[in-house]
């Protein structure tokens, strides 16, 4: 069991992890709005959580709480996130669709063009010798572990709410939804709020897991692996980010055996989980559920 | 920080050139979104093949990585003719992608969104097989490329030089050349006026006798051959970067696109000038926010105006 | 004899094509009124200007004294205006329950917050949701489909799932776009027992653009025509009928 987790301690975090970030993308995507916006949330979580780890004028602050200085700076990168997705959202979500998309993808490349210049992120090389919370790379199975499962049951009671049918009123049929007393602007801004607090409190968490942060953390083609992870899991299910995300995101590891082919492998089950899995996994094991009673 | 006359005259010049590659490369996006109305996500592999394609035919041989490292090519074409048959070749690569990944789609009525996964799996499989290919490393043009002619003319205005590049020269006349031909296809040939047919209802082209496939093959084919050509001329010009310098272009032939206005010709064409004049106009103190500016703009664009300079306006039918 | 909804010289103007042009009448609370005209005349526009769907060039519409013109959609909801659409909007990925437990949303009030930690007011709010959309589908008579999915059913119950999801919404003003369209004599019969049924039990006022006119005839209280987006006419069924004007309208002069 110990060889296991020395082998796979590291992948099986990080699949945690992009479980997540994958699940920052859903909450969006279940009130219908494409937002690739994840990896930017993510990034500028990731950097606070840094720039309070590592900057001087932040040392009292850590000799003071100790241990406790991570859970501050998650709670500061998601409640930053949170104004920063609130800013950015408003103007934003009055588009659909591919402009939506289109916003999205450009708030990220600004955000990561920005973070290479910048002094206190480090510019390009970014910020590193970032203290660690756990000895291990499987310690931090303690703090993503627990968010998933928070996340997992978050999503649980959101299907079942008040709030999560207005979500997908307006994925369905925004001027119906509209027609039927929903006021879509608030709630899509909510929906693109809180996958914004998710990327940025994974971010935080994520800092010190990698130990270094930089700006090749918040790149657009990571919000398309987060995309695949979704749409091949399943979108409308809360189960699809993790589905998508343990196929896809142990893809690369498990073909590891063939080295550079396994980026081309991965991109062929892109292809071939579009065509032929449109409902995702998950909505595909639905189907077989249904059928089989 | 004022500029003089010599240094507009120059970032001008720049600013065309390099739009004008954006303008070009734009338009295969136009090209297939106002056909079937999706965002074709391999458009940038295209462009990244093109432009290994031409070094391969115009220099005679591969560089030092990759599985054909070193390898010599049995002939070796002029630069024009390299340029034309990267284009081509590009042009049945944009042919095999809406095979592979967008007409099976198509066929079982998916969701749009599963297109952009599908293309960019494509993508993925295409620049990393390239990656594969031919390794990693920079692969500059060498400056013999076009035979006699030199590398760089320079026009001597009072005490100050401007530069312009044969590429830039070459790069000018070939979009010309291309926007005119294209502009006249689409306008004056029966096969533009089916596209544009097709583009305005697939259904009721289809029922006109129109072959709405083979034209969605057309589009793709002149999507690819733009696509490749651009790549071709951006790496004439900057030297390729790596088998990924595509990715950030394509994302800024996006910024073109939007801003110009999503579907329309003209529109990729003054989007592209418009973005390239204003990164070349960016202060050479702000140069690291350089690659920011098509996206800045695009975000403002985006706000102000979502149907883009010349595009249509977005009201929806209740 | 209260005077519910007033509007007064509703306009619309589509680019120079007046939509809509100068419309101006009153319903009274609890009558069915019925809106008639050919096709293209601006019934639906009318529709969509009433409930906030598209914006006024120009005009006012007071319900109960307040003015309803310039808020958005959701609001005009929540004042208690419910609508179906000429083109069946339903949320067709949801299933029938789901899409009148949506309806009720701004009869509720539960938040995020409610809805995460399980609340007392939350749970309470639920069983109620819960009671009143089985209350409803019971009365459109879909109550053993409440989980299929809203577009596997067929196009008259699409329309009765519409009228029940704008129920829902406990509106005291219901609008009905074409909820006859597509349906067979009987069917049709059934659904003038239902809109006079439901006008009883709810205490509704009913505005109802249809395109069958004995139904319109039969059903409504008055009638009003538009034609090329004006109103032409506008009484009891009797004397709209035999309207010069109206007459015209539809079969044109001699």
């Amino acid at each position: 069991m110990a060889d296991f987790i020395q082998n796979y301690g590291f992948l099986l975090v990080t699949l945690v992890q992009q479980s997540l970030l994958a699940m920052s993308l859903y909450y969006p995507l279940m009130a219908g709005q494409l937002s690739l916006a994840s990896p930017g949330f993510y990034a500028f979580g990731g950097y606070i959580a840094a720039i309070m780890a590592t900057v001087d004028c932040f040392a009292p602050w850590r000799d003071l709480l100790g241990w406790l200085m991570f859970p501050l700076e998650w709670l500061i990168a998601g409640s930053a996130s949170a104004v920063l997705a609130f800013l950015v959202g408003l103007p934003a979500l009055r588009l659909k669709g591919i402009y939506l998309a289109l916003a999205t993808i450009a708030f990220v490349e600004i955000l990561r063009v920005i973070s290479l210049n910048l002094e206190i992120t480090g510019g390009a090389i970014g910020i590193f010798g970032i203290p660690q919370l756990f000895e291990s790379r499987w310690g931090y199975i303690w703090t993503f572990g627990p968010l998933l499962l928070l996340m997992l049951f978050f999503s649980y009671r959101l299907d079942r709410s008040r709030v999560g049918r207005a979500f997908k009123a307006i994925r369905e049929d925004e001027l119906a939804a509209d027609a039927m007393g929903i006021n879509p602007t608030r709630y899509k801004v909510l929906s693109f709020v809180i996958g914004a607090v998710l990327a940025g409190v994974v971010g935080a968490m994520s800092a010190p897991f990698l130990n270094t942060w930089n700006a090749r953390q918040g790149t657009f083609d990571a919000s398309i692996n987060y995309l695949a992870f979704v749409l091949i899991g399943g979108s409308r299910s809360m189960w699809g980010p993790l589905l998508g995300a343990a196929l896809l995101a142990s893809l690369p590891e498990i073909l590891r055996p063939l080295k550079d082919s396994r980026l081309i492998l991965n991109g062929l089950v892109l292809v071939f989980a579009s065509i032929y899995l449109p409902k995702g996994i998950a909505g595909a094991l639905g189907r077989l559920k249904r059928s089989g009673k | 920080m004022a500029m003089d006359a010599v240094q507009f005259l120059q970032n001008f010049l720049n600013g065309i050139s390099i739009g004008s590659v954006y303008a070009i490369f734009a338009l295969g996006y136009t090209l297939v979104f106002s056909i079937l109305g999706i965002i074709n996500f391999a458009h940038g592999a295209i462009f990244t093949f093109g432009a290994y394609l031409t070094y391969c035919m115009a220099v005679g041989q591969f560089g030092i990585g990759g599985l054909l490292a070193g390898l010599q090519v049995p002939f070796r074409f002029s630069f024009p003719l390299s340029l034309l048959c990267g284009a081509v070749l590009s042009g049945i690569a944009g042919v095999l992608v809406e095979r592979l990944a967008f007409r099976p789609l198509r066929s079982r009525g998916g969701d749009p969104l599963l297109a952009l996964v599908s293309s960019l799996g494509v993508a993925l499989v295409a620049v990393n097989v390239i990656q594969y290919l031919v390794g990693s490393e920079i692969y500059s043009f060498p400056s013999d490329v076009y035979g006699d002619i030199k590398p760089a003319f320079m026009f001597h205005i009072g005490s100050k030089i401007v530069v312009v590049r044969t590429v830039q020269m070459i790069i000018f006349a070939v979009s010309m050349l291309i926007l005119a031909l294209l502009g006249y296809l689409i306008s004056f040939t029966i096969v533009g006026k089916a596209l544009r047919a097709v583009a305005e209802n697939p259904s009721t082209a289809s029922l006109l006798g129109i072959n709405v496939d083979r034209f969605i093959l057309y589009t793709f084919f002149l999507s690819g051959f733009l696509g490749g050509m651009a790549g071709s001329l951006v790496g004439t010009s900057f030297g390729i970067a790596g088998p990924y310098f595509g990715v950030t272009f394509g994302l800024k032939g996006l910024a073109v696109i939007v801003i110009g206005g999503l579907g329309s010709i003209p529109g990729a064409v003054l989007g592209g000038l418009v973005i390239g004049l204003a990164e070349a106009f960016v202060p050479a103190d702000y140069n690291a926010y350089k690659e920011a500016v098509a996206f800045a703009f695009l975000f403002a664009v985006l706000l102000v105006r979502p149907e883009g300079l010349l595009g249509r306006s977005l009201t929806q039918k209740v | 004899m209260t005077v519910l909804l007033d509007a007064e010289r509703l306009s619309r103007n589509f680019g120079g094509l007046m939509a809509v042009n100068n419309v101006s009448f009153q319903v009274i609370e609890g009558e069915i009124f019925g809106l008639i005209g050919p096709n293209g005349a601006g019934k639906t526009t009318l529709f969509n200007l009433m409930t906030g769907l598209t914006p006024v060039s120009g005009g006012t519409l007071f319900y109960r004294g307040e003015k309803l013109t310039g808020l958005p959609p959701h609001r005009i909801a929540a004042q208690g205006i419910g609508r179906t659409f000429q083109n069946i909007r339903l949320f067709k990925g949801l299933s029938a329950i789901e899409n009148i437990r949506v309806a009720q949303h701004v009869r509720t009030e539960c938040g995020l917050w409610g809805g995460f930690f399980s609340t007392a007011l939350s749970r309470a709010e639920e069983k109620n949701v819960e009671k009143k959309a089985r209350e409803l589908l019971k009365l459109i008579g879909l109550a053993d489909r409440a989980e299929e999915l809203a577009a596997n059913f067929s196009y008259g119950d699409q329309r009765r799932l519409e009228i029940g999801r704008a129920l829902a919404l406990e509106p005291d003003v219901l609008l009905l776009d074409e909820p006859a369209a597509g349906m067979n004599a009987g069917e049709k019969h059934a659904l003038t027992e239902f809109i006079r049924g439901i006008r009883e039990q709810f205490k509704l006022t009913i505005l109802l653009i249809e395109h069958h006119v004995p139904l319109v005839m039969n059903l409504c209280d008055r009638i009003a025509v538009l034609n090329f987006g004006e109103l032409i006419a506008v009484g009891n069924p009797v004397d709209v009928q035999k309207n010069r004007a109206v007459i015209e309208a539809y079969l044109g002069t001699e």
